[in-house]
């Protein structure tokens, strides 16, 4: 449905991404991850026909249409859907949903009768209620904005829906509910879906999951593969400790099995290590014998929120490591008299 | 072999250009029901904007109306010029082929009595400066207290020349401080002197030519009729552009929908097009409020209507051009403001074009309104024809303004 295969973008003289490659099947979920800069946005920009081609290389297929050619643009658009961030640049405040409908739709050259019938059906799967069908979008609260937002975007069936943000401006407890809508439209209409988030609980949802950093792509798998890539496959212990400092998290790094420490709370840290199930015993006995106060210890498995945070912490230790044999090579840091 | 062939390319030759038609035409279907849809958006957007809507069309026929309320009878209203009479007619005039000596003043004190007859003008003071020696520098404190508007002096030999058949003489000393005052005053001074023409039978001596020649007949109001034009051009101009500043820069769903195969040119041409209709409105309800309430048009009413429509579409271009220039409202709004002030301080109107420094008279021959307001001042008072200078100057500014727009809105960044 979609593949992408060595993508440099490079505005004047500054490479955002670095070749990047991943494909996707028809009717995946894919999470694209990554801190603010990591290059998301720009990646889905090249795929929904944003950026002119001078910007950028590689091969590209959206929809099996390569959006480098002029040519193709309306027919990759025609087939994709985009469900912005903001509702205010997807909707007309001013205007009823129904009518939001008609504009959008009468841009795909959609029966007004068909396109009535199937923004029904999505706003029945939306649970947009059926008295703010014809109110002003501006009348609407926040949650139903989006969620029209969302059959915006998938009102012309298309073959893939890119959602920039879905749960950004959400509340807490609504971030699972748009999450699991998603899930309903991806199951029902097997429609594929890029998701570009910040929020880690997306992954809840997601196929494929793809983790992009300063540009390049780290990882694209599904998100248990890249769980169990993890040292016993992501069995993880979690150890409260009275009076828990960066000197305790430095002695627990420096026993032999110990493959990371995250410090997930005040007193709380995440342990993975080498086979976990011979090894937790004889870590808790090296607690107590450096007479750490140990409150509560229990096990789990990682979810990707701590594998996005190991993996990013990786990528950082290589690049200080990196910087600092650079700077050896080049004769140590130059002082000024 | 080779006939059949080149048959068969001539076949497959046909049947692509055949097909090739047939794509071109269904784009082309698809490009205008889009558009139509387009435009159709456009007039809902415009129809949830109520404040938007009663600027664009009713408050125009308003101001008309409030305009033809207040004006009421013409000639009762024009509001008389103040002057002071000093003659110096009563002075002893000496000739100068003979040297004689002459104190005639019989035509002084009926051109006096001109003055009073005149309804433009209203006589403060009658100095006699044979009298009065500081008769002039007393007159000179009333223009300067602006008291009085002009000063008309009668020089020593007034009635010598008119009784011996030549032509009186008048000097006018007008307050150039207002410059558009300065006509309005000689005008009144020519009423005068036409009334004492008149009463004393001194034809041909005082023959003035062409002065009633574009005059306002009776039963129209002439002040009516002189600021129908100004408001005429104003309000097209200024509402087409407070209506069209913020049509583009405040639409922010247009980033989303240029990921849809909607173009940027469909977008644009459906607001022109909407925006251009809401104009024929406009200048239908204008020109029929106007009439209603009096006004004196010696042009034809389709003159009339296209004047004011190109000088329309020309605001509305330039309002189209300023909201695609514009990065926010607020830029809009401070950008439409000094373009106005620019539109109206050297439409002409206040300072004459003419009396402007070159680089100033270059920048307001290039403006819409220096056209505008002569343009519908010449088919209201003198029945011209559309079709001049004026008209296609202002149409060559909407075109350049409208090729700019598209040229910005195309490159503008839209980003979702």
């Amino acid at each position: 449905m979609v593949s992408v295969e060595d993508l440099n973008v490079i505005f004047g003289k500054k490479h955002i991404v670095h070749d990047v490659s991943f494909s996707v099947k028809k009717g995946e979920i894919i999470g694209m991850f990554g801190i603010s800069g990591a290059g998301k946005t720009t990646v889905i920009r090249v795929l929904t026909c944003q950026i002119e081609k001078k910007n950028w290389n590689g091969t590209v297929s959206v929809t099996g249409l390569d959006p480098s050619k002029k040519a193709n643009h309306s027919k990759i658009l025609s087939n994709i859907g985009y469900v912005p961030q903001l509702e205010l640049l997807n909707l007309y405040f001013e205007l009823t949903p129904m009518v939001n409908v008609e504009v959008f739709t009468s841009t795909y050259g959609m029966d007004k009768k068909e396109a009535k019938k199937t923004a029904e059906k999505l706003f029945k799967i939306l649970d947009i209620p059926k008295d703010t069908w014809k109110k002003r979008v501006k009348k609407m609260s926040g949650g139903e904005k989006k969620r029209l937002s969302m059959a915006i975007g998938l009102i012309h069936s298309p073959d893939v829906l890119f959602l920039d943000e879905p749960t950004t401006g959400v509340d807490a407890s609504r971030r699972y509910d748009v999450l699991s809508y998603l899930k309903k439209l991806n199951q029902q209409l097997n429609t594929t879906m890029f998701i570009i988030t910040h929020d880690l609980e997306a992954a809840l949802i997601c196929d494929k999951t793809a983790i992009l950093r300063e540009g390049r792509l780290l990882e694209f798998d599904t998100p248990q593969n890249l769980i169990s890539s993890l040292p016993s496959n992501g069995l993880v212990a979690r150890i409260s400790i009275e009076n828990l400092n960066q000197k305790i998290i430095n002695v627990i790094q420096g026993y032999p099995s110990i493959k990371k420490v995250l410090r997930v709370g005040n007193e709380t840290i995440e342990v993975l290590m080498d086979q976990f199930d011979e090894n937790l015993p004889k870590f808790m006995k090296f607690l107590f014998e450096k007479e750490y106060k140990v409150i509560s210890m229990s096990r789990d498995i990682a979810n990707f929120r701590r594998y996005f945070q190991i993996r990013i912490q990786e990528e950082e230790t290589k690049e200080k490591v990196q910087t600092q044999i650079e700077l050896i090579n080049n004769g140590g840091p130059q002082y000024q008299n | 072999m080779s006939r059949i062939n080149l048959k068969n390319w001539r076949c497959d030759k046909i049947n692509r250009r055949e097909s090739q038609d047939k794509k071109r035409s269904f784009k082309l279907k698809n490009g205008l029901v889009r558009l139509l849809k387009q435009i159709k958006k456009e007039f809902r957007l415009l129809w949830t904007d109520k404040f938007n809507m009663f600027i664009a069309l009713i408050v125009p026929p308003l101001v008309i109306l409030a305009l033809g309320l207040t004006s009421g009878n013409p000639r009762a209203t024009v509001q008389p010029i103040n002057c002071v009479v000093v003659s110096y007619d009563s002075n002893v005039f000496i000739d100068e082929n003979n040297f004689t000596e002459s104190t005639l003043d019989d035509y002084n004190l009926k051109y006096v009595e001109a003055v009073n007859a005149s309804n433009l003008l209203n006589l403060v003071q009658f100095f006699n400066a044979t009298e009065e020696i500081y008769a002039m520098e007393t007159a000179r404190n009333l223009l300067t207290a602006k008291q009085i508007k002009v000063i008309i002096s009668i020089p020593v030999d007034f009635s010598e020349l008119i009784e011996w058949g030549y032509p009186g003489l008048i000097d006018c000393v007008t307050d150039s401080s207002d410059i558009q005052k300065i006509q309005v005053s000689l005008n009144a001074v020519y009423d005068s002197i036409k009334i004492f023409v008149f009463q004393n039978n001194l034809s041909p001596q005082f023959k003035i030519k062409g002065y009633e020649e574009f005059s306002i007949p009776e039963g129209y109001s002439f002040s009516y009729n002189y600021m129908i034009v100004l408001v005429l051009s104003f309000m097209i101009i200024g509402v087409g552009m407070v209506s069209t500043i913020l049509i583009v820069v405040q639409e922010k769903p247009v980033a989303r929908l240029l990921l849809t195969p909607v173009k940027r040119l469909e977008i644009l041409t459906a607001k022109y097009l909407t925006y251009i209709s809401i104009l024929i409105i406009q200048n239908l309800s204008l020109i029929s409020t106007a009439l209603a309430f009096g006004l004196y048009l010696v042009g034809s009413f389709l003159d009339l209507f296209l004047a004011l429509f190109i000088l329309g579409f020309t605001g509305l271009t330039l309002g189209i051009f300023i909201s695609s220039v514009s990065k926010t409202k607020t830029q809009a709004n401070q950008l439409f403001l000094a373009t106005f002030l620019v539109l109206i301080l050297l439409s002409g109107i206040f300072i004459p074009i003419e009396a402007m420094p070159i680089y100033l008279q270059v920048i307001a021959y290039i403006l819409p309104l220096s056209h505008g307001s002569p343009l519908i001042n010449s088919i209201i008072t003198k029945g011209r024809s559309v079709f001049g200078f004026d008209f296609f100057a202002l149409l060559g500014v909407s075109l350049i303004l409208v090729g700019l727009s598209y040229i910005i809105f195309q490159r503008r960044k839209y980003e979702v």
